[in-house]
């Protein structure tokens, strides 16, 4: 499962940062907060597949598909 | 001069509170990634002291250069443009000038926040730097009545921390005393041991947000719900056209009693000088040239505040965040990213800040399709060209009990013409960088602030400043060209304007123009105004007021309309202002931002041609 399997309203908890991701991207999002054990609840999806909306800690961000199913959660 | 640096996360409030310290003005809005280059400005340090002899008090002055940078969440860089910047940074803070780092963070985003305090704190550590924090946007937790333990934070920080909003000015006093002190003698202030895990900042963060800050959710609460609104499928979608809509027609609908009102002024102010002047050249040139060729301009100094007004709200609200995440996956479709939305937005006021503001877009190639199309955004240069043409050729008629203007709908359709001519040109220029090895791709990740009410002092100065700014830019280039071409049309003939050196010299450019249906009175206002588009407005005020000697002076519509401007040709003419990259300061703010002269000049050239085609295509379509 990932971030982007997140249905609106619900919460899962981040495992890893997928490999195969841009290693910038990585940092950039470690950098953000996207650290394993950290929780992630969706706060909404929007139309036609658009960026998916999501609170980490005390941040919104909203983050487009190929870099939300790149980052492995467990469901709680 | 020592140095005091300003760095925290975007959208932390930096930019307003060196506003506060320097008494500067810089560009704030509600949107991560707004200041793009180092500003700085100068912040004065006062000591007193009492003289131990007299008792007299002391004022000693010292002055700092206060530098605010770009926002970053990480002394990590992701990109390469960002890895400049920091390094730039890191220079700074080893540098022996620099004599305090004032780090900034959001207060009601603590947990994130701290992160990169921590991260600043542990390298000026290592370069025997002092830090100062300070928790911006108090005003915030009040609403909350969250208080925050300052004291005891800055035990647990070993740093001096200062709680304040730079937008009620809270604090603002207490820090500016506070840092005077610490900046004249930064070594007594350096950072304290603590015990704060080195390794890990993220869970020292943690621990210091959960005692200190005030609970996310109680922050987020009001944010998410209106995001579930405003980025639902259908209502957002609704919400979004609904927003645009309004904006351009508002620019024109609420400017009009405004541009009626000056324009009266103008032509009360010229019947005046002219009454005292009487008869004869100084007359002539008085009516024609200065209140004809600069008062028809002048005109529109309300719409472009307006303007200026409504993008201002909208950055103000944390709007633009949400327009940008809706605008991505369309926006994708042409090779553009979301985040190319804001310097789209932008560029409705102006191209070279909109430019600027592109910087932001994480992808390099979407970054340089963006900055090549912003051009295409109507900019206000355009906006007396379009309403001049308008109000000649578009009948001034409401529906909808005055929502909806005919007028307004017609520049509705102008600025739309141009966003999907720049959709057009985006698609190509993304198909032709596809591959490029220079120019790599970046997914779309970002922050959305927190809605806002607007910060009315600085909008209000913001507006104001556009329209002095407009008449400054433009005004005395106007002023002069329209004194040659009033000059040139003037003579040998005493104002006989068909008879003058500057019919002779239209009359070897017509050609030119003849496909498009316009006279050389047309060709020679466009020419000009390749220096500037507002020209067209002035120097077609100047050479119709030369030919109507007695009518009202700053009506150019009625007299363009007199003299029988037809549909096609003013067409024709609103696509070639529709494309035209007739701005030279754009052209060199393109070469400075691409590094490269080529595509800049390409640029000017292939908007200069396409202009033209598109317009005697129009002609042709419509005679
Ligand atoms: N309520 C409140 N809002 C503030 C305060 N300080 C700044 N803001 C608002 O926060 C937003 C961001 O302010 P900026 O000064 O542009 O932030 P910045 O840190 O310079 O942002 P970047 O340049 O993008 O990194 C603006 O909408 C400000 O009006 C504050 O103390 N209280
Ligand atoms: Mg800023």
């Amino acid at each position: 499962m990932t971030v982007w399997d997140i249905p609106s309203k619900q919460s899962a908890s981040i495992k890893s940062l997928c490999t195969a991701m841009h290693a910038d991207v990585a940092i950039r999002l470690q950098e953000m907060g996207f650290e394993e054990g950290q929780l992630i609840t969706c706060i909404k999806r929007t139309a036609f597949n658009g960026p998916t909306v999501i609170q980490l800690g005390d941040c919104i961000y909203s983050l487009e598909q190929s870099v939300a199913n790149h980052v492995n959660v467990s469901a709680l | 001069m020592q140095k005091i640096l300003l760095v925290g996360k975007p959208n932390s409030g930096k930019s307003l509170l060196f506003n506060q310290l320097t008494g500067l003005r810089q560009k704030v809005a509600n949107f991560p990634g707004v200041t793009v280059e180092l500003k700085s400005g100068v912040f004065k340090a006062y000591r007193h002291t009492a003289n131990p002899q007299s008792g007299q008090v002391l004022d000693a002055k010292q002055q700092f250069e206060l530098i605010d940078y770009p926002g970053t969440y990480s002394l990590k860089s992701w990109s390469k443009d960002e890895a400049i910047a920091i390094e730039q940074l890191l220079a700074a803070m080893s540098d022996e000038k620099t004599s305090v780092i004032l780090c900034n963070l959001d207060a009601t985003r603590m947990e994130r926040s701290l992160v990169f305090a921590l991260q600043v704190q542990q390298i000026s550590k290592q370069h025997n730097k002092t830090v100062v924090f300070t928790l911006n946007m108090v005003d915030e937790l009040l609403r909350f009545n969250h208080n925050l333990d300052t004291i005891k934070l800055s035990e647990k920080l070993g740093s001096p921390v200062y709680a304040v909003s730079a937008k009620t000015l809270i604090g603002i006093s207490d820090l500016q005393k506070g840092l005077s002190k610490i900046a004249i003698s930064p070594q007594e202030y350096r950072v304290k041991p603590t015990d704060i895990n080195q390794q890990s900042f993220a869970t020292a963060a943690k621990i210091l947000a959960k005692e200190f800050a005030i609970p996310a959710d109680v922050v987020l609460k009001r944010q998410n719900t209106i995001d579930r609104f405003l980025l639902n499928s259908v209502f957002g979608g609704i919400a979004f056209l609904l927003i645009m809509f309004f904006l351009f027609q508002s620019i024109f609908t609420w400017a009009a009693p405004l541009m009626d009102a000056t324009e009266d002024a103008i032509g009360f102010l010229a019947g005046v000088v002219s009454g005292l002047l009487g008869e004869g050249l100084v007359n002539d040139f008085m009516t024609d040239a200065v209140f004809g060729g600069l008062g028809s301009f002048l005109v529109f100094v309300p719409q472009i505040m307006i303007l200026t007004l409504i993008i201002g709200l909208l950055e103000d609200s944390g709007y633009l965040a949400r327009a940008a995440l809706i605008c991505h996956k369309p926006l994708s479709f042409f090779g553009l990213s979301g985040r190319s939305f804001i310097p789209y937005l932008s560029g409705h006021a102006c191209a070279i800040p909109a430019i600027l503001a592109a910087r932001t877009i994480e992808s390099p190639r979407k970054r340089f399709v963006t900055m090549l199309t912003v051009p295409l955004m109507s900019c206000s240069a355009r906006l007396p060209v379009y309403a001049l043409l308008i109000a000649v050729l578009v009948p001034d008629v409401s529906y909808l009990g005055g929502w909806v203007n005919l007028q307004g709908a017609m520049f509705f359709v102008l600025y739309l013409s141009g966003i999907l001519t720049a959709l057009i040109v985006s698609s190509v220029l993304n198909k032709m960088t596809e591959g490029s090895e220079e120019l790599q791709d970046m997914p779309f990740i970002l922050e959305l602030p927190s809605y806002r009410l607007p910060h009315w002092q600085p909008l209000f100065y913001r507006v104001v400043n556009s329209g002095i700014q407009f008449v400054k830019r433009a005004g005395p280039i106007i002023f002069v060209v329209s004194l040659i071409i009033w000059t040139l049309g003037y003579f040998p003939n005493n104002g006989d304007l068909q008879n003058s050196y500057l019919s002779a010299i239209g009359q070897w450019i017509e050609p030119v123009f003849t496909p498009l249906g316009l006279d050389w009175r047309y060709g020679v206002a466009i020419l000009v105004s390749f220096l500037a588009r507002e020209l067209l407005v002035g120097v077609l005020g100047t050479m119709f007021s030369m030919q109507n000697a007695d009518d009202n002076i700053a009506g150019l519509a009625a007299n363009l309309e007199a003299d029988g401007l037809s549909l096609a040709s003013g067409v024709a003419l609103l696509g070639f202002y529709v494309i035209a990259l007739q701005c030279v300061a754009t052209v060199a703010t393109l070469k400075s931002e691409l590094g490269k002269s080529r595509y800049a000049w390409g640029a000017f050239l292939a908007y200069g041609v396409l202009a033209y085609l598109v317009s005697m295509l129009l002609y042709m379509v419509l005679s």
